[in-house]
């Protein structure tokens, strides 16, 4: 409990229990919380940052084809403006190349992004990599 | 404004009533633009308007509900007393929430006609939420001071008076705390430099922001004497108010900081670490939110 006398509050001395059941569970939380964190600093390694693309689907769409895909980040460190391109090969020569920017692809996180085509690569192959990023 | 302050008192009083109640929402609507203001000028929030996920903004615009009710209850409009009077206060708060935010919008161009009608509605309704709760916050804040202000002289004067003594409850504290923190945390969520900053700290970096957050969150209410100060009696130790109302609060705000989070889609196909990061940063705003929120309100 808590007394407001004349516009000053001051804590009582004999709290319910159930201020001490909250208490003691945050404070739970709280650490389990730090000791997590903790744990992550201490065995942490910075590996930096690797992609995997993988194609999830391909659309006709009015204005061209769309193949989705999904990027994925496996390292510890996070990275920024990741420049994925596609290529669609025909005869083991690029025939038409798009490419799009992630703004970030967290640590061991994914992220989805999609890049239109005018030709449709249905039977073709679908060349994604990813080709640069910063580091943020 | 001025009219209301020159009525007579033998005015009638119905009418004294009716400009008291304009008084009301003029300074509702100064506290939604005084609360709002940081948020409609903010680049991220317009574009949420449109990309946010519908349902998850669903959820808050039915949150923000009870949320004003309680908050009305607690610190109302005028002094309410019943539930209807402190629903008809929020509906009051909410629908000034709106108006102003869509004003403004228009005002500055953000909103405009040929604009499709969800863009238009979700970026009004996004606004809405801080807005509303800085209208109740305004009308609390900014209106009552001089009653207020008196009491206080002659309690300061005749300290032997008898104590007007509120004993306000522990889940009420609670509650204002996570008003305090979710108010920051709209206030910064919605921008990249939240998410930027968890990148650009270690996990070393985010055990000092947690322990920092926590320690500023007890030191604010209790330590810093502000006017509004818990004073913890003599005979208690320190860490009996730490435990009952710091840790919790702290809780609190990184409740609070996730669920932000998470409605503005900073959370998805996230890990679970870098998910704890950025609520971590979140919550060093929103810790100082719940900790002001408990001295101001």
């Amino acid at each position: 409990m808590t007394k407001l006398t004349d516009n000053r509050s001051s804590e009582a001395d004999d709290p319910s229990w159930i201020e001490w059941a909250t208490g003691l569970l945050s404070g739970v939380l709280v650490i389990a919380m730090i000791g997590w964190v903790a744990w992550e600093a201490a065995t942490e390694d910075t590996r930096p940052p690797e992609f995997t693309v993988t194609a999830t689907g391909q659309q006709m769409t009015p204005g061209g084809y769309r193949v989705t895909f999904d990027i994925a980040n496996d390292a510890t460190q996070t990275a920024s403006a990741v420049v994925v391109r596609g290529e669609i090969v025909e005869g083991g020569q690029a025939v038409e190349e798009a490419d799009v920017t992630f703004d970030y692809v967290p640590a061991q996180s994914r992220a989805k992004g999609a890049m239109f085509f005018s030709r449709d690569p249905g039977a073709s192959e679908v060349r994604l990599r990813a080709v640069g990023y910063t580091t943020p | 404004m001025a009219q209301s302050a020159g009525i007579s008192r033998d005015d009638d009083s119905s009418e004294r009533e009716f400009w008291r109640f304009l008084l009301g929402l003029g300074r509702g609507a100064a506290g939604a633009m005084l609360f709002g203001i940081p948020m409609l000028m903010t680049m991220e929030l317009w574009e949420l308007g449109f990309s946010i996920d519908r349902f998850r903004l669903l959820l808050m615009l039915v949150v923000n509900i009870p949320i004003l009710i309680l908050l009305a209850d607690l610190i109302g409009f005028e002094r309410t007393t019943t539930w209807k009077q402190a629903l008809r206060d929020a509906t009051i708060a909410y629908g000034l929430g709106i108006a102003i935010s869509a004003a403004i919008m228009i005002m500055l161009g953000i909103i405009k006609w040929d604009m499709p009608w969800s863009e238009l509605l979700g970026k009004t309704a996004i606004q809405a939420i801080p807005a509303s709760i800085g209208a109740m916050l305004g009308r609390s804040q900014l209106g009552g001071q001089d009653d207020d202000d008196d009491d206080e002289e002659t309690s300061d004067d005749g300290g032997d008076a008898v104590p007007d003594q509120i004993s306000t409850r522990y889940s009420q504290e609670l509650f204002l705390m996570a008003v305090g923190a979710l108010f920051l945390n709209l206030n910064v969520a919605p921008t990249e430099e939240i998410i930027l900053i968890s990148y650009k700290m270690t996990t070393w970096h985010a055990l000092a922001v947690i322990v920092v957050s926590i320690a500023i969150m007890h030191a604010f209410v209790y330590a810093v004497a502000f006017k509004g100060s818990h004073a913890i009696p003599e005979s208690i130790p320190w860490w009996h108010a730490f435990l009952r109302f710091t840790l919790p609060g702290y809780v609190i705000a990184m409740a609070i900081s996730v669920y932000v989070l998470w409605t503005f889609g900073r959370l998805d196909d996230t890990a679970f670490t870098q998910m704890l990061m950025s609520a971590i940063v979140l919550s060093f705003p929103g810790a100082i939110g719940a900790a002001a929120a408990r001295l101001i309100l």
